[in-house]
Order: C-alpha cells, then structure tokens, then sequence
C-alpha cells in the first residue's frame, strides 16, 4: 500500500523531512509544499539528502509554493499545480501529513 | 470493516498541543473499537518516559491518560529503537511499553494501515 | 451555575449537573447527586463510584463506557465487569451517570 508523504515544515528548522526519508518504501511518494520546498534549496544538504533517494520513490512539489519561494525544481522534482496535487492524493493508497 | 488508522506521534508531551492531540484521536477511536494503532517517533517517544509531572507546568496529565490506552482498545504501541536510542532511553524502563521497531519494520508498519496520520 | 447543598455547604455544578470542582467530592455530595438522579447508592453503586475515583486517580480522565467496563471486569470480576450489571446499577448510562456520582468531570469521547 504506497503512501504518499506530505512535508509542509522547513526542513533547516525541523526533522520531519528526515524522519519521513527513514519511513519510505518502494513506490511511495514524497510531496514537498510550503517551506517544505526550502528541501529544494540548492547547495544543501537536504537537497543532497533527496538526490540519494532511490528511483522508485517519486518526488513531488507544489508549484506555487516552488514559486513563491523563487526555488527552481530539479530535474528529478515532478513539479505540481493544485488540481494535480489532488489528483496525486487520489492516486496513492494513502496520504500521511506530517502535521 | 472500520479502517485501520497509525497515528505516528512525534511530539514531546509538554511542548504544545500535539502530543494532547494525537492521544486524543487515540481515545475517541478506540472508544468506537476502531483499530488504532500509535507508533512514537522522534521527540514523541519522551512521552513514554515513567515518573512525569504534568502539574508544575500546568497541564492535563498527558502521561497518566496514555496509561489508559489498553483500557480504551488501543494495544498495538510501537515505538522507534533509533529515536529510543538517540534520547538514551532504549533501555530504559517505559510506560506504556510498546514494540520497538528499527526503520525498516517501521515501514513496513505503515504499510499495513489503511491511514495515517502524523502529528 | 447551578449548586447542590450538602450539609450546608454549596457546591458548583457546571452545566451538565457534573461538581465544578473535584475536591468538593465526598460521600454525602455523592449521595445528594444520586437523590437528584432519584438514586439511592447501594453497596453495589458504591464499588463502582470508588472504582471510578481509583481510575481518576491512576489515569487523571474519566472513562467513556468501554473503557469502564473493561477497567471493571480487571478489578472486579466479569460478573460486574459487563454492560449489563453496570448498566442496570446506573440507569443504562453508567460512564455518564457513574462519573457524575464519582465527582469526576463528564467522560469525553463518550458515546
């Protein structure tokens, strides 16, 4: 049953995102939105952090949050507008926020 | 067939209302016999540490109601061995006691619930 | 607010007829709140008030019905650890009523 994981947190000022990337198994889906995009930020670590994650783990971003933060996705990042945000969270089994 | 729901708490017990939060979707549901598990993770394995006090910092005694769990349903307790081991508490005495699980079992847990929900 | 006088003292009750505070509790309040319920507590009722004050005490909540029962049958028995005894003893609502006679605040998540 693959979960798709939602991070809304920054990952500089919390562990969320690093206690999410303990938890994958195959096929699950990492969803980056609000200050969670601050992952993105090149020249990190966390951005490092996702680049070693295995290929079927699916990496998601919301758009406007990618935007408002002048962050540019990474060929990796399946980059998401709102309509499609929902269409991802009916495609999963299910969806875990991390609140 | 009630959905199964892993509520994965990750909150110290004094810190804000997380920890109050996740206990009380714990209860409610069990209270309805819906299968609910609770896997503590991170700074939420703080709360399993006996012999709290929730008077001197003014607040419902977070750590006496988890006691309670068992009575209200809710008996598959897990916690993480590497948040246990970073705070130095794996081998220490626990209360509620759980299964502790390392990261793999711990994905393999999610799995097996229909929800989850972290807080 | 609403009071209950027991031995000329006033006690508060909030909305629900639950004692606003929990140390106002004694056995004469208890037995005032069972005359308001158009009770009288026997030895019966009284094992389950004192049961329900031990699980106040040991887990600082009151219980809602399931809990109280399977807390019940652990220190009392199956024989009064069920719906049924419980039930008849507090007019077919024993967490609610049962924690109003125990002083306890009203039982939350209760159905």
């Amino acid at each position: 049953m693959a979960t798709l994981h939602m991070l809304s947190h920054s990952p500089f000022s919390d562990s969320r995102l690093v206690s999410c990337l303990r938890l994958l198994g195959p096929g699950d889906g990492l969803l980056l939105t609000g200050d969670a995009t601050y992952a993105l930020q090149p020249g990190s670590a966390q951005l490092q952090a996702l680049g070693l994650m295995p290929d079927t783990i699916a990496l998601f971003a919301l758009e406007e949050d990618l935007q408002a933060r002048a962050i540019a996705a990474p060929p990796r990042v399946q980059v998401v507008d709102y309509p499609a945000f929902v269409e991802l969270c009916a495609t999963f089994a299910k969806v875990n926020s991390w609140l | 067939m009630a959905k199964s729901l892993l509520i994965i708490c990750r909150q110290a017990p004094w810190s804000g209302p997380g920890a109050r939060e996740a206990l009380d979707i714990a209860l409610a549901g069990g209270a309805f016999d819906l299968p609910i598990a609770m896997l503590f993770l991170d700074d939420g394995v703080f709360q399993l540490q006996p012999g709290q006090h929730a008077a001197p910092v003014q607040q419902k005694d977070l750590t006496a109601n988890l006691q309670a769990l068992p009575l209200f349903g809710v008996d598959a307790l897990y916690s993480s061995v590497r948040s246990l081991e970073e705070r130095g508490l794996l081998h220490q005495a626990l209360s509620p006691a759980t299964e502790t699980l390392n990261d793999a079992a711990l994905t393999a847990l999610l799995g097996q619930y229909d929800q989850v929900i972290t807080l | 607010m609403t009071h209950l006088i027991v031995a000329d003292r006033s006690l508060a009750l909030d909305k629900d007829g639950y004692l606003a505070d929990l140390n106002d509790w004694s056995p004469a309040a208890a037995e005032a709140l069972a005359a308001q319920e158009e009770l009288t507590l026997s030895a019966e009722h009284w094992e389950v008030l004192h049961l329900l004050r031990a699980f106040y005490a040991e887990f600082q909540l009151s219980p809602a019905t399931r809990p109280l029962i399977k807390y019940a049958a652990l220190k009392l028995g199956a024989d009064k650890g069920n719906s049924l005894h419980l039930n008849r003893l507090f007019k077919g609502t024993p967490a609610k009523l049962a924690a109003k006679l125990a002083g306890l605040p009203k039982p939350t998540n209760c159905l």
